[in-house]
């Protein structure tokens, strides 16, 4: 009942979910799995991976665009999502490895050789082969998936309670989040992390269990996945920002001060925010680094998290569909020319070669869409809907 | 007479100027009162304490019937407890509409959850066309608050402070940019809803204050000068001396 | 022996030479066999002989006979100095030095010392170094014997001292003897008096000569033997784990050695009958107490060695006595060094100390000048500029520039300075002019857009200087370091940052204090309405404080880019450190960012220090620490109190 009436109080959804939805359809469609083979499983995989980013960009939107909390440690949430889901993969994978290349000995192994031989296999890159006390539940699918909710979301608890309690604003928290991911990113490069320091983590798009099904497979059943995962959190956070807790967010944002007069805690509302942003962040990346494969802590740093806010901003804030559309839209295209894609223009005397000018160009349109277009892309979508109707 | 607001002792310093010195203060449960003075009388240092927005270096303020002391409380559960503040500018949320500005304020649960699943109730729909009607928005409900005029912008402010249901209502500058209609009109609201609670109105305007018809207290670096009747208040020679400039005579 | 040879060369300084006939030939001619083929024994006649004869040809010979250039001509037994040459082999008598023969077909033989024996000529030949006429080979000599430290050297050092008339050499060469001496001295007084004498000097080599006196060996016995030096009785659990001392016990032989895992698990697979093991199936196999088990049975059926039972282990291990003991068997040396070295030790430690704080102040000093920019843009205009740090590489690369075109070092330092502050002046007031003055009351938008900037000004760099590090080479007189003894040492280019800092702090702090402008900067800072009000102009007053704070950090840049590298990627390396300095410090005000600076820089240098090999957990521990400190004092150690601050 009350989920029908905020649908239709919310025409926009309807249209995202519905646009989504066929999307997804036309792309599993036209792939390698139903022997269409119109778009490629590595191209596949670039969408999904752009939904997981959508779905990221989608939180970052609620925490800035709505709350007005600029956050540059999004993506660091992001990025333990990935690790999360990573320390699983990867070591299921390699138990299977090992357990296989063990049972071709003359006496069964014991549980301390098999422990010692998957360490080695994970940790003889950085010269251990100890577990570190954070793999503790590496080898459970279910508690890892936990991890991945767990990890972000204390972590966001925490930091926020810190920072809001101390009425830490503005671009204070801007510098301290970007500090908070830097510290992270700087920590997770240590060799003694736990984490395989600058290695990362690979090998993540072999599912373990699932080593007979085919790349093409799994590439459409993430990319449904994150489809689906997308949908979801753009009808959660939709349903957060609309009504009246919608209200008092866009309140804390435009004034804290009169909100918390009126008898708000606004430090539970940020906390909340915050929290709930890190968790979503989270799932985007433990869906987003299967597909991606790798994963390593140069993901974590603090320019990704400003990538993430250039996105939304490019997108247009306070419109979550503004958020998908920035992501969507610069992620794609900044594969695209960093990728040889775009056609080199020659000036005579001389070549712009995109994959060296493609940053300049973004870098200088940033500032162009800041200083001309503040509602970004969303804006200029506003204005053709408006003008229609 | 027990008191809902007792503020005595008060002092407060910023880099060593004393904006209160020693200021001591009190408001029954229904009255309307005026705080007058000079600039840096410290009226608005007054409200700031009041509602938590600075921590006074010493003295007390003890709050209802239970005597409760203000000092450790958040601005938040200091407006929960009933002390509601108009500024001196208007302050509504010029992006939402002038339904959401008051239902926000309200008086429903605030937590974060309640609010989460907060859904709309025939009651609270009455209550705040009833307010919108009181403060004359009765038409501009769907409007977005920034498209209004600075004076409805004050009475939106208004609004919002009588859907918290105060037991205490600060309101500072009311009738600044008012048109002498709409003044009148914020006369009205004020003298109606403190028949009911306490109503503390810092004003430069005397024709305003005169026209609240009520008593007046004069404020003077930082501390009570006068109080009485505009008046009584008005005669009174260290008064006179202050607003016209010969207070260190 | 080697005294002998230390008699003969006082000898021979105190007699002229030449009152000898002998040749050189002729001393070898009585040595053939010993020179062709000497041992570690037989040399010692050889060198003896040649250095009583104190004959000047002896050095290039022993020289020759060390190189193994040596030959001895088979026809007539005579040896010569080897020098070949293409195809043809040249002979050079010792004696005169001329090329005698040149008979590719001569049969020789050539004389092999072994390594031991070449060491002995070495030793012979320092002898001889010591006292040569020229200084360079004599320094080379003393260099020598300071890299080996051995015993023999002592005596030819000590008489070599009498005839040195070089007087840095002299206290080296006296130096040098005290640390022999305190090693190897005859009497046990001797050794003590050098040690004491010792006990002043902070030096790497001394501490490395007392180190070496108290080095000690671990030991184990049933009792403690007498008259052993004991350093420490070690505690098992405390001082070495159970396990480490059962191995201990092992290496000694006084323990039979444990049965490792992987022997068993081998034994177990050579054992394998009938799909089990001493009794245990196969598949059971998976557990290590199942192997023990499996093991414990072929034990005592006798085809294995038994295992030895933790009870054993513990047995053993309680039954000795684990002890340090030192290598240096007389109590009284050890003692007096140890007392020596804790002394040196001492001041090594408080030396290290104020080290450690030159360190840090010259990184903060950086950071200092990294950050001020950043912090006037900040303080005055409430402007986030995350484009400073490319602006310090600006800097950075105007130096780079310059020295292409300046070749002297100097000379281009003394253009590269201004020019780089006029160039991100430029730079700054273009862009305050272009984007920033739309966006004031948006601090956040600012920090995007300026961040924009920032990455398409780093990619220009890259594309125009490359991706590799450029070089910004400091003139000569920044090289070296000012050495206060041997821990405090500060480099040049350290120390000219710190007056670089001090000169940007006076002049920023003049410029803000006592200037119209400064006047006017305060003004805007604290009340920009009340300022316009006043006939200040806040637009000309933000954009000179951003070209200001701009142009410092092209200064910045030329200063980090002497010490550190020139990368497109330089600027990203400082920001946010040049952030959590303006952050701790207090915005808007100069005092706030210096204490910020000082902060951030001891504080990295401290926690570097407790933790030295990982600079990367030093970083992280010390940006926790910083948010931490946000939480206790939001505005900086420098807060701006009252009104203004307020909101």
């Amino acid at each position: 009942m009350m989920q029908r009436s905020f649908l239709a109080q919310n025409p926009s959804v309807l249209w995202f979910i519905s646009i989504l939805a066929v999307f997804t359809v036309i792309v599993t469609l036209l792939s390698e799995v139903t022997g269409v083979d119109m778009i490629s499983t590595s191209f596949v995989k670039t969408l999904g991976k752009t939904l997981c980013l959508c779905l990221v960009a989608i939180a970052m939107d609620v925490v800035w665009g709505y709350c007005g909390i600029l956050s540059l440690g999004h993506f660091a949430f992001f990025g333990i999502g990935g690790y999360a889901i990573g320390m699983w993969l990867m070591y299921a994978r390699t138990e299977g490895i090992v357990l296989e290349s063990l049972a071709g000995q003359p006496i069964p192994a014991t549980p301390a050789e098999i422990s010692d031989a998957i360490g080695n296999q994970i940790f003889g890159v950085v010269g251990s082969s100890d577990f570190p006390m954070i793999w503790a539940f590496a080898d459970n699918l279910f508690l890892q998936l936990l991890m991945v909710v767990l990890v972000p979301g204390t972590l966001a608890l925490v930091f926020g309670w810190l920072a809001f309690r101390s009425r830490v604003t503005g671009v204070y928290l801007s510098i301290l989040t970007q500090a908070m991911t830097l510290a992270l990113a700087l920590y997770l490069f240590q060799n003694d992390s736990g984490l395989r320091g600058n290695n990362g983590l690979s090998g993540l798009q072999n599912i373990p269990g699932y080593e007979g099904v085919s790349q093409a497979t799994l590439s459409i059943v993430f990319f449904i996945a994150s489809a689906v995962a997308l949908g979801a959190g753009y009808v959660f956070f939709a349903w957060i920002v609309s009504g009246k807790m919608g209200s008092v967010v866009k309140g804390i944002r435009d004034n804290e001060a009169r909100v918390r007069f009126l008898g708000y805690h606004v430090e539970s509302y940020k906390l909340f925010i915050f929290t709930t942003t890190a968790v979503v962040a989270g799932i985007a990346g433990a869906l987003y680094y299967p597909q991606a494969g790798i994963i390593n802590p140069g993901e974590i740093a603090p320019i990704a998290s400003i990538y993430l806010a250039v996105w939304v901003a490019i997108g247009g804030r306070g419109r979550l569909y503004g958020a998908v559309i920035g992501a969507a839209f610069v992620s794609l295209l900044s594969s695209w020319f960093t990728g040889g894609g775009a056609p080199n223009i020659n000036l005579g005397f001389y070549v712009i070669q995109w994959t060296d000018w493609w940053l300049v160009l973004l870098g200088f349109s940033f500032v162009v869409v800041t200083l001309f277009f503040p509602k970004g892309i969303g804006g200029l979508f506003d204005m053709l809907v408006r003008k229609q109707s | 007479m027990s008191m809902l607001l007792e503020v005595s002792g008060v002092s407060v310093s910023f880099d060593g100027f004393r904006a209160i010195n020693n200021l001591s203060i009190n408001f029954a449960p229904a009255e309307l009162r005026a705080i007058i003075g000079p600039n840096g009388a410290g009226k608005t240092t007054f409200m700031d304490i009041v509602t938590g927005k600075t921590k006074p270096d010493e003295g007390s303020v003890i709050w209802g019937e239970q005597n409760a002391s203000l000092l450790g409380m958040s601005e938040s559960q200091i407006a929960m407890e009933g002390i509601g503040r108009k500024f001196q500018k208007p302050t509504v949320f010029e992006a939402q509409t002038v339904r959401q500005n008051l239902a926000m304020a309200l008086k429903t649960p605030r937590n974060p959850f309640a609010v989460l699943m907060h859904k709309k109730t025939k009651p609270n729909a009455e209550r705040i066309e009833a307010i919108a009607l009181q403060i004359g928005l009765e038409d501009s409900l769907t409007r977005v608050a920034g498209e209004l005029s600075h004076g409805q912008k004050q009475w939106l402010e208004i609004g919002m402070l009588l859907a918290q249901e105060p037991r205490l209502m600060l309101v500072d500058e009311p009738a600044a940019g008012m048109t002498p209609e709409e003044r009148e009109k914020t006369t009205d609201i004020l003298k109606e809803a403190a028949k009911t609670r306490a109503v503390v109105v810092v004003e430069h305007d005397m024709e305003f204050v005169r026209r609240l018809d009520c008593k007046v207290t004069v404020l003077h670096e930082g501390s009570v000068l006068a109080e009485g009747s505009l008046d009584h208040v008005t005669s009174n020679q260290t008064v006179i001396d202050v607003y016209l400039g010969r207070a260190h005579a | 022996m080697l005294r002998r040879y230390i008699l003969a060369l006082v000898l021979l300084f105190a007699q002229p030479i030449g009152a000898n006939a002998q040749t050189l030939q002729d001393i070898l001619q009585t040595h053939q066999e010993e020179v062709l083929k000497p041992g570690r024994r037989t040399v010692g006649v050889v060198l003896d002989d040649l250095v009583a004869s104190g004959l000047p040809q002896a050095v290039p010979f022993l020289e020759a006979w060390r190189d193994r250039e040596i030959v001895q001509r088979e026809s007539d037994g005579l040896f010569f100095a080897v020098a070949e040459d293409g195809d043809t082999v040249a002979l050079r008598d010792l004696d005169t030095n001329e090329v005698q023969t040149t008979a590719p077909d001569t049969a020789l033989t050539e004389a092999r010392p072994n390594g031991g024996v070449r060491r002995a000529i070495g030793d012979a030949l320092v002898q001889f170094q010591l006292s040569d006429p020229d200084i360079e080979k004599r320094q080379a000599a003393v260099n020598a014997i300071a890299r080996s430290m051995d015993a023999s050297q002592l005596a030819p050092l000590q008489a070599s001292i009498e005839a040195e008339s070089d007087a840095a050499l002299l206290a080296q060469k006296e130096r040098l003897v005290g640390m022999l001496n305190a090693s190897f001295a005859d009497s046990t007084q001797d050794r003590i008096a050098a040690i004491e004498a010792l006990s002043g000097d902070l030096s790497v080599d001394v501490r490395a000569v007392m180190n070496t006196i108290l080095a000690t060996s671990a030991h184990v016995a049933l009792t403690v033997p007498d008259g052993a030096n004991v350093a420490q009785i070690l505690d098992v659990g405390t001082d070495l784990t159970p396990a480490e001392a059962y191995d201990r016990l092992v290496a000694a032989e006084l323990a039979p050695p444990l049965v490792p895992k992987s022997a068993i698990r081998e034994a177990l697979i050579a054992n394998i009958s009938d799909g089990s093991v001493g009794g245990v199936a196969v598949a059971e196999l998976n557990t290590d107490a199942a192997r023990e088990t499996a093991y414990d049975a072929l034990a005592a059926a006798g085809s294995v060695e038994p295992r030895v039972t933790t009870q054993a282990q513990a047995d053993a291990v309680a039954a000795h006595i684990f002890y340090l003991s030192y290598d240096e068997p007389d109590p009284s040396i050890t003692d007096v060094t140890r007392t020596a070295l804790t002394a040196i030790e001492t001041k090594v430690g408080l030396s290290q100390t104020v080290d450690l704080g030159l360190d840090a102040l010259s990184l903060a000093s950086i950071y200092f000048l990294a950050a001020i920019g950043l912090a006037i843009t900040f303080g005055v205009m409430g402007v986030i500029n995350m484009a400073h740090g490319e602006f310090i590489m600006m800097g950075a690369y105007t130096g780079f520039v310059v020295q292409q075109f300046v070749p002297d070092y100097t000379l281009s330092i003394i253009i590269a300075l201004p020019l780089a502050f006029a160039i991100t002046f430029g730079a700054g007031v273009a862009m305050e002019r272009l984007v920033i003055r739309h966006l004031y009351h948006r601090p956040l938008e600012t920090l995007l857009a300026t961040f924009g900037i920032s990455i398409a000004l780093q990619q220009l760099a890259k594309n125009i200087f490359g991706t590799q590090a450029r070089p910004l080479t400091s003139p000569e007189w920044l090289d070296g370091a000012l050495v206060f003894n041997d821990v405090i040492a500060i480099s040049y280019i350290r120390i000219a940052i710190f007056v670089l800092a001090l000169i940007f702090l006076a002049l920023i702090l003049y410029v803000l204090k006592r200037t119209r402008l400064g006047l006017e900067v305060r003004a805007v800072t604290q009340n920009p309405g009340m300022a316009a009000s006043m006939g200040i102009n806040p637009d000309r007053i933000n954009m000179l404080t951003f070209g200001l704070g701009s142009g410092i950090a092209g200064i910045a840049g030329v200063a980090i880019g002497l010490y550190a590298k020139v990368t497109s990627e330089m600027g990203a390396d400082y920001i946010v450190q040049s952030f959590m300095t303006v952050v701790v410090g207090g915005v808007g005000n100069v005092w706030g960012t210096l204490a910020g600076a000082s902060l951030i820089g001891f504080l990295q240098k401290g926690i570097e220090w407790l933790n030295p090999s990982n600079t990367l957990a030093a970083q992280t521990y010390m940006i926790l620490f910083i948010i931490l400190f946000i939480q206790f004092r939001p505005k900086g150690i420098v807060a701006l109190k009252g009104r203004a601050a307020a909101d």
